[in-house]
């Protein structure tokens, strides 16, 4: 890949709207190329000067009043009963259900009218929490994955039910594994 | 009396599943929320802005201080990219794809610099987190939280719209 090529490249290399071999070989290329390497520099001062000032903007703006606002709106909203039906076989994946016995069937059906009635059922997401991962399984499929590094180890850890990938990004490490 | 009702409550039970239909799709939009963990053996602290991973920070790692250093959420649909600064120089790229059957795909790009540290395509269940952890900073390393929250959005004109009482 020469200069030229990677010019072309940089602002989408810097947004991240490579494809990964595109990626990697701009990397690669700017790593060894200082003129390349400078120009990418010089793109990262752009784009730092617009976040400033946009966050400086953002910043003078009184937003206090806009959640206190869409809490009062959420608070008007009604949801038919059909919605809430559909949202709650969604939850639980009813469908299932289907083939048990009648009298299964019939507390399942006491169960939804009683939920419905007592209006437990919202169509409102809960504020998600940064990383709340006790309660799930949070093992993760890996499709693919590579990687710069020196090397990247997968775990699958059952007690928890958590993946984590583990990078050694340098030879400090020393072959420590994971984790070091 | 029980015993009358219990086969029409069953048809009633199998019948309102049949007559649900399938939902038409308008639009799913993940919420992805980052949190990057400094883990160091440099003190005992516990960051108590981690108590919602205390458990796999302890039984996963062998340090015995986790500080948060970054935290973040934002919003994009499905195809859509968000950016998260990562202490140190990296910037985190997560792209969902798609948001299916309760799982959420998504490619995971960690950037150091100019090197893709890591470049993954993962499917999540939806609301689980992963872990991607290694990079060096400062006295430790980084242990990064990736969580995504897919939604998705019923097309307003699908079956009964929602009806909004005037203010």
């Amino acid at each position: 890949m020469t200069c030229r090529d990677v010019s072309g490249l940089l602002p989408l290399f810097f947004d991240g709207e490579l494809e990964a071999r595109q990626m990697r070989a701009v990397a690669l290329h700017s790593s060894r190329c200082a003129e390349c390497e400078g120009e990418l520099r010089q793109i990262e001062r752009v784009q730092d000067i617009v976040a400033a000032t946009l966050s400086a903007r953002v910043d003078e703006l009184d937003l206090s009043q806009v959640w206190p606002a869409v809490k009062r709106r959420i608070g008007t909203i009604r949801v038919p009963w059909t919605q809430r039906l559909r949202l709650w076989s969604e939850e639980r994946d009813v469908t299932r259900w289907i083939g048990i016995p009648a009298l299964s069937a019939a507390a399942a059906t006491a169960a939804v009218v009683f939920v419905l009635s007592s209006g437990s059922v919202t169509s409102v997401t809960e504020a998600p929490q940064i990383a709340e991962a006790s309660p799930i399984d949070n093992t993760a499929i890996i499709d693919s994955l590579d990687s710069s590094a020196e090397n990247v180890a997968v775990l699958n850890e059952p007690e928890t039910n958590t993946t984590v990938l583990w990078v050694n990004d340098d030879s400090d490490y020393g072959g420590e594994g994971f984790p070091p | 009396m029980t015993r009358a009702w219990a086969p029409l409550l069953a048809m009633l039970s199998v019948a309102s599943g049949a007559a649900i239909p399938s939902p038409s799709y308008a639009a799913d939009s993940v919420e992805v929320h980052i949190g990057a963990v400094l883990a160091s053996n440099s003190g005992q602290e516990f960051d108590p802005r981690l108590v919602a991973i205390h458990r796999q920070l302890r039984t996963l790692f062998p340090y015995s201080s986790y500080r948060l250093v970054k935290e973040d959420q934002k919003v994009v649909a499905a195809g859509g990219k968000l950016g998260f600064e990562i202490p140190g120089g990296r910037y985190l790229l997560v792209m969902p794809k798609a948001l299916k059957n309760e799982r959420v795909s998504m490619r995971v790009m960690l950037i150091q610099g100019t090197r893709p540290v890591v470049d993954t395509v993962i499917t999540l269940r939806n609301r689980a987190t992963l872990l991607v952890g290694g990079p060096r900073h400062k006295e430790g390393v980084l242990i990064i939280s990736i969580g995504a929250v897919g939604t998705t959005t019923a097309a307003a004109t699908a079956d009964e719209p929602l009806n909004v009482a005037p203010q």
